[in-house]
């Protein structure tokens, strides 16, 4: 059972966090966060890299296009009048909650073809729950698509608070205190989970080193 | 932490960025149509919003001009009809005398024998 609760007493954490810390500093001040003059612009400016995080914590295209399309409506709905500095935990903490919504769906829709063997009602075979995609994707138009590829394998095989954790943090930057909120959890819990997903994912990407 | 820790994560934001920005244009444009459809889902429900906000006022307001009205308004006695199905005999000495710019004006005319005519008229009755 992994823990929630927010125990931050990892020897080492200290420092990993004090290098994300410098990581944020370094690339943030080039593609510097400022406050988006408008809805529109904070949603073109996230939708892409929303829809990465959906697509590697789903694995399968369309629940990755659904689950940013939900968390734009639910942001644009609900969030609207808040002012532009919320904007971003909002918006991924909207985005992750769908995505472990739709988590949840698959594991029940799969629990039920199995009671049911494998038909749907009408006694066809149902799809496989990731289906290849076989068309030219942007993994071969990337230069650096297999590592990209054995990140992203390296990331799914992470617990789902570590993989949440790892993902707002250091991917798509978030301070910790945003990632807290994203997560909702306390901000030692953060440190935790984000020290595990880093240790875990150094021994599966060793090449990197 | 040491510099080749910092090497990993800046490498790893690099490669999610770069694959953001590298989407099958297919995605790039079913995102741009979802952004649409939730800013245009928030002007339609602005204008909800608003309306309702004008709405509710003036429905409160006509609401409150009705009960006024219907406390302001005299009340109506109800008339009370005999048994017998006769209505009762009205006090005519509570009522106002004719107006005499309508009146026929031969009434006023003759007004003391209309005067005579009712008291003796009445004392002939009587006997």
């Amino acid at each position: 059972m992994e823990s929630h609760d927010g125990r931050a007493d990892d020897p080492d954490e200290g420092g990993m966090n004090t290098a994300v810390s410098a990581l944020d500093a370094d690339l943030l001040a080039a593609d510097a966060r400022a406050t988006p003059a408008s809805m529109n612009a904070f949603l073109a400016q996230v939708e892409r890299r929303a829809f990465r995080m959906a697509e590697l914590n789903l694995g399968h295209r369309e629940d990755a296009l659904d689950a940013v399309q939900d968390a734009m409506l639910r942001l644009v709905k609900h969030y609207s009048d808040k002012p532009a500095q919320e904007w971003t935990p909002l918006f991924w903490g909207i985005l992750r909650r769908r995505i472990v919504d739709l988590q949840r769906r698959r594991k029940v829709r799969s629990i039920m073809v199995g009671w049911l063997g494998g038909r749907d009602d009408d006694g066809e075979d149902l799809p496989a729950w990731e289906p290849a995609d076989t068309g030219p994707g942007p993994l071969e138009r990337l230069n650096d698509a297999q590592s990209y590829a054995d990140m992203a394998a390296a990331v799914k095989l992470l617990p789902q608070r570590q993989r949440e954790a790892f993902m707002l943090r250091v991917l798509e930057g978030l301070d910790v205190a945003e990632t807290a909120q994203a997560m909702g959890c306390s901000e030692g819990s953060v440190k935790t989970h984000l020290s595990r997903a880093l240790q875990r994912l150094r021994d599966q990407l060793e090449e990197w080193r | 932490m040491n510099a080749p820790d910092n090497h990993f994560e800046r490498h790893a934001r690099e490669l999610y960025r770069e694959a953001s920005h590298h989407l099958d244009p297919a995605v790039v444009a079913r995102l741009r149509t979802a952004r649409r459809e939730a800013l245009a889902n928030r002007k339609d429900t602005s204008l909800a919003h608003r309306t309702l906000q004008l709405l509710l006022p003036a429905g409160a307001f006509a609401a409150v001009a009705v009960v006024a009205l219907f406390m302001s308004s005299p009340v109506q006695r109800p008339t009370t009809v005999a048994p017998n199905g006769v209505a009762p005999m009205v006090d005519v000495d509570g009522e106002l005398p004719p107006d005499a710019a309508a009146a026929d004006p031969t009434l006023y005319q003759n007004l003391d024998f209309y005067g005579w005519l009712a008291k003796n008229g009445d004392s002939e009755a009587s006997r």
